[in-house]
Parts: structure tokens; sequence; C-alpha cells
């Protein structure tokens, strides 16, 4: 994650901070894996961002005339609400439920249909 | 938008119809709207939910939603670790529920795949929750800052600011690891407002504290002094001065304070408080050395500061708060209970990663620290007889004896 200091002429109140090095952690043994298990994360944000407002959209088209306005101002009702994060818990159900697997066969494993 | 500064300098004539309003504000707090009483300069483009501000873009909230989401789906982790850590202990020769220090668990756990795709996962998650709010400040930066700067000296309420506190090494850390920490940014309150909402949303009962109930049922469970006489109250550590507010709101008549060494916090804390029309005073000042008179303070109280404080600074703002107390008057410091450092396996894991990883520096260390005791050296008689104000943490009912 890029860190860039923000430029500006307003006052900030902000001091110097002591970063952390949470960026350069290895969890599963292979910094490949750790990246491409960040990059699953931030394409699930991006994915239900963009079938969360079309929830909105489809909400909308319900009734007459879209502008973006409207879109942005959108609130949805308690029962859109709890429609909508029922989906979303699908959607999260699909996508990282793999990561509950607990696999332990090696890819060389015997197979029982093998012939010795 | 109104411009409230000209709302009341024409109502300056009818002083008895200023007092009216700010009653009406207040009362009207529950439905506020950026459409219909917003502060000069306030930024809320898509309105408000009672007090809270809706994310300012549907995109960003939606994103809001996902990492939210993704951390409920995180608590399905927490029953295969423990089966993981139990089996590994059992496959040893060990009892399962004996207790282990932190070095012991990580030692247990590093190698198994599952319970490193759990720590990965939270990591993961927590970094995209920081990222997607820090992008949109900085890249709506210049009309955040001056919406700041148009409250910095707006009422009701005061913000004091001083950039040449001292402020300790302890608290420079991007605790949470949320980028540039406390002090480091200068939308960090509007940051961990939104991530602490969603730390909330995925572990609490309470749900997404989007009005501040959790800090709210803290305030009404706090006990009242002996003799019932609440003046003035200290919120020590505000942060973005959630209790502090909630304390102003159920003591109204008294004067209430929070102070935080962090610049960027106590500027959003004073804004906020002003946006939803209560009258408190935030000021940037170390909780080690207030500046505030012996005796001061009916009440001082504190809202999940000590873990993220070194032991010697814990000792330092406790002997502060026993000489703010005022005889009879009380210090509740609010936070997780002291419980040694050994405990179960699974517990200890997930302690330390989120020491190692989650940047928290201090908590084991706290965790472990005879707090109590320090409390008492200091002069205090801890009250056992008062229950914890928020489940699970510390009944710590500090009495200060004449």
């Amino acid at each position: 994650m890029a860190k860039t200091k923000l430029q500006t002429e307003r006052p900030t109140y902000t001091s110097e901070y002591i970063p952390t090095d949470a960026e350069r952690a290895v969890f599963l043994g292979n910094p490949v894996l750790d990246n491409l298990m960040s990059s699953v994360i931030a394409l699930g944000s991006e994915v239900w961002s963009t079938r969360r407002r079309m929830h909105v959209l489809e909400a909308l088209l319900e009734e007459k005339g879209v502008t973006n306005d409207m879109i942005e101002q959108y609130v949805p009702s308690e029962e859109q609400q709890a429609k909508w994060e029922k989906d979303r818990d699908r959607f999260i159900d699909l996508t990282y439920s793999p990561l509950l697997r607990e696999g332990d066969l090696p890819v060389t494993a015997p197979y029982e249909h093998d012939k010795s | 938008m109104l411009n409230r500064r000209s709302l009341f300098a024409a109502m300056g004539a009818m002083g008895s119809l200023v007092g009216a309003a700010f009653t009406s504000r207040r009362a009207q707090a529950g439905t506020y709207t950026s459409t219909n009483l917003s502060p000069r300069g306030d930024m809320a483009p898509r309105g408000s939910n009672g007090r809270f501000e809706r994310i300012p873009d549907l995109d960003l909230e939606s994103k809001y939603d996902f990492v939210t989401g993704f951390r409920k789906f995180q608590n399905r982790f927490s029953p295969l670790v423990r089966d993981r850590v139990e089996k590994i202990m059992a496959e040893r020769g060990m009892d399962p529920q004996t207790p282990v220090t932190m070095a012991q668990a990580v030692e247990l756990v590093k190698d198994d795949m599952l319970v490193q795709t759990s720590g990965r996962t939270w990591i993961s998650n927590q970094q995209v929750t920081w990222k997607i709010f820090q992008d949109y400040y900085h890249e709506h930066a210049e009309e955040y800052l001056a919406e700041m700067e148009a409250a910095d000296n707006d009422g009701p309420g005061t913000v004091e600011l001083n950039p040449d506190l001292e402020i300790p090494d302890y608290i420079r850390h991007e605790i949470h690891i949320m980028p540039g920490g406390y002090v480091g940014d200068p939308f960090a309150g509007h940051i961990y407002h939104h991530g602490t909402n969603s730390f909330s949303a995925g572990v609490s009962i309470l749900g997404d504290n989007e009005q501040d109930q959790i800090q709210i049922a803290a305030a009404e469970k706090l006990p009242l002094p002996a003799d019932g006489q609440v003046k003035r109250i200290l919120d020590l550590g505000c942060g973005i001065g959630r209790l502090t507010v909630a304390l102003k709101e159920r003591f109204p008549d008294a004067e209430v304070w929070g102070i935080d060494v962090a610049g960027p916090l106590v500027r959003y804390a004073h804004m906020r408080a002003r946006d939803i029309g209560v009258d408190v005073n935030f000021a940037q000042r170390n909780a080690e050395d207030t500046q505030f008179p012996d005796g001061h303070f009916d009440i001082v109280t504190s809202l999940i500061i000590n873990h993220e404080m070194t032991d010697e600074a814990n000792k330092r703002v406790v002997r502060e708060a026993y000489r703010l107390v005022r005889p009879n008057g009380y210090y509740y410091p609010i936070d997780f209970r002291t419980v040694g450092d050994k405990n179960r396996a699974s517990s200890q894991y997930r302690r330390w990663w989120d020491h190692r990883w989650n940047c928290e520096p201090w908590s084991p260390g706290f965790v472990a620290f005879d707090f109590e005791a320090e409390i008492e050296k200091a002069g205090f008689t801890i009250n056992r007889d008062t229950k914890p104000v928020m489940f699970g943490f510390g009944a710590r009912h500090a009495v200060k004896s004449v």
C-alpha cells in the first residue's frame, strides 16, 4: 500500500509517525501467496462495490427518470438493506469459503486408482 | 447550507432566543441532515443518518460494506483456529487447556497454513479498509481541510490545538496499521472513525456504532460520585470524542473536557461534536501532564487508551489522574482486563498477531501489567462492587477518599 504524505499549504496539525513493517509480512511462506491473497480481498471490494451500485440502479430504475445525483442520494430501506447484506454474505461465502478448506494432501499423494 | 454564524448574529439582539436555538438544534440532532441545519463549511454530500454523516461516496460506502462483511466472515476462522491449536497441542502430548505464553503459542502454529491464512486475510482486509478511506480523503483534501478550518473557531464547544506539543514516541506508531497512525495523517479522525465502526460491526454485539451506542452505553453506566455532584468531567485520550460527547449528553450541566495528544483527532472530535450540537471542550494535551489544576474534576475517565501506552506511561497517567480528581470523586479507566502473561494458546496466538502485525505494540504488556495495583499505589481505593461499564472489560472504579 503506497503511502504518500499529503501535500497542502493548509495547517494539518500532524506529527512524525513511526511506520509499521506490516507491508513486509509473509504469513503463507511465500510472499507471492501473501500478495495474491491481498489482491483477492481488494478485488472483492471492487466487485462488491460494483454489485452494490447495481442494486441501487436496479432499485431506482423501478421508479421514474434516473440521474447520477439520484443514485448518490439513494437511501436503502431496512428491507432492502437486509436483502443486500444477505447477498453480500452469499458473495463472500462463494468467494472466500475456499480459505477455510483444510487441504492436507501433497501434490504427490498416492492415488488409489493408480497401479503400483 | 445555512450559515450558522449569520443566523446567530441576526439573533444576537434576542439573547434568550439564542439559547432556544441551541435547544432546538440539540433537539433536532437525531434528524440533522446536511440540508437543514448544516454548520458553516459542513461537508456531508450524502446527508446524515442520525448523528452519523453518511460515508461521502457510494462506491466508498460499498467498499466499506464489503470489508465489514469480510470481518464478520472472519469470525468463522475462530473455531477452526482453536481446533487446530488444540490438535497440535494434543499431538505433542500437551493438555490443550494448558495456559501458554505468546511465544509458546506462536511456536505451536507458525507452520499451520490455515491459521496463517486467518491472520493473512485479516491483515489484508484491514489494509484495504484503511487504504480506501485514506485515498478518498487525500483526493478531496482541500475541501475536508477547509471544513475542519471552518470548525476550528466555531461552536458550540471549543478546540485547543498545540502544534508544539511533544508527542510521546509510544503513540507515534501506526497503531492498528492505520496509515500515519493517530498523529501523522491530517484525516486520522475521519479514517479512524470509519475503520473503528467497521471493526465494531465485525466483532461487537452492539453493531456498527454509527450512533455512538457503545460510548453512550458506557457513559450511562458510569457511577455517580458518592455525593452525586458532577460539575466537571475529563476524558483522557479522547480520540474522536465519542465518549466525551456521550458524557456531556448524560451530564448536560457539567463542563466536559476531552484531551488527546493527536492534533488530527481532537480537531475531528470538535468538528463532530459541533455538528451534533454538543458543547464540549477538546484540547491537544498529554494525559500524563494535563495542565489542569489539582482536584479540578469530579470524574476522570478514558476509553481504551491504556493498552496503547507503555507501562511507565500508564503509571504516570494514573498519578496524574489522582492529582486531578477531587476528594470523593473518581477515576474510571475503561480498558481490557489484565490477565497475566499466560492464557489459552488460541487466545495467545490471536493476541500475538494483533500485537505483531496489527501494530498493537503495548497491548500484551498492558494485559500482563498489574494495573489495579498501580491505581491503588497512586492512592485510589477501587470499589470492587462496581460492575464493568463495558462487557468484557475491567471494572476500575477508583475512588479518591477524603
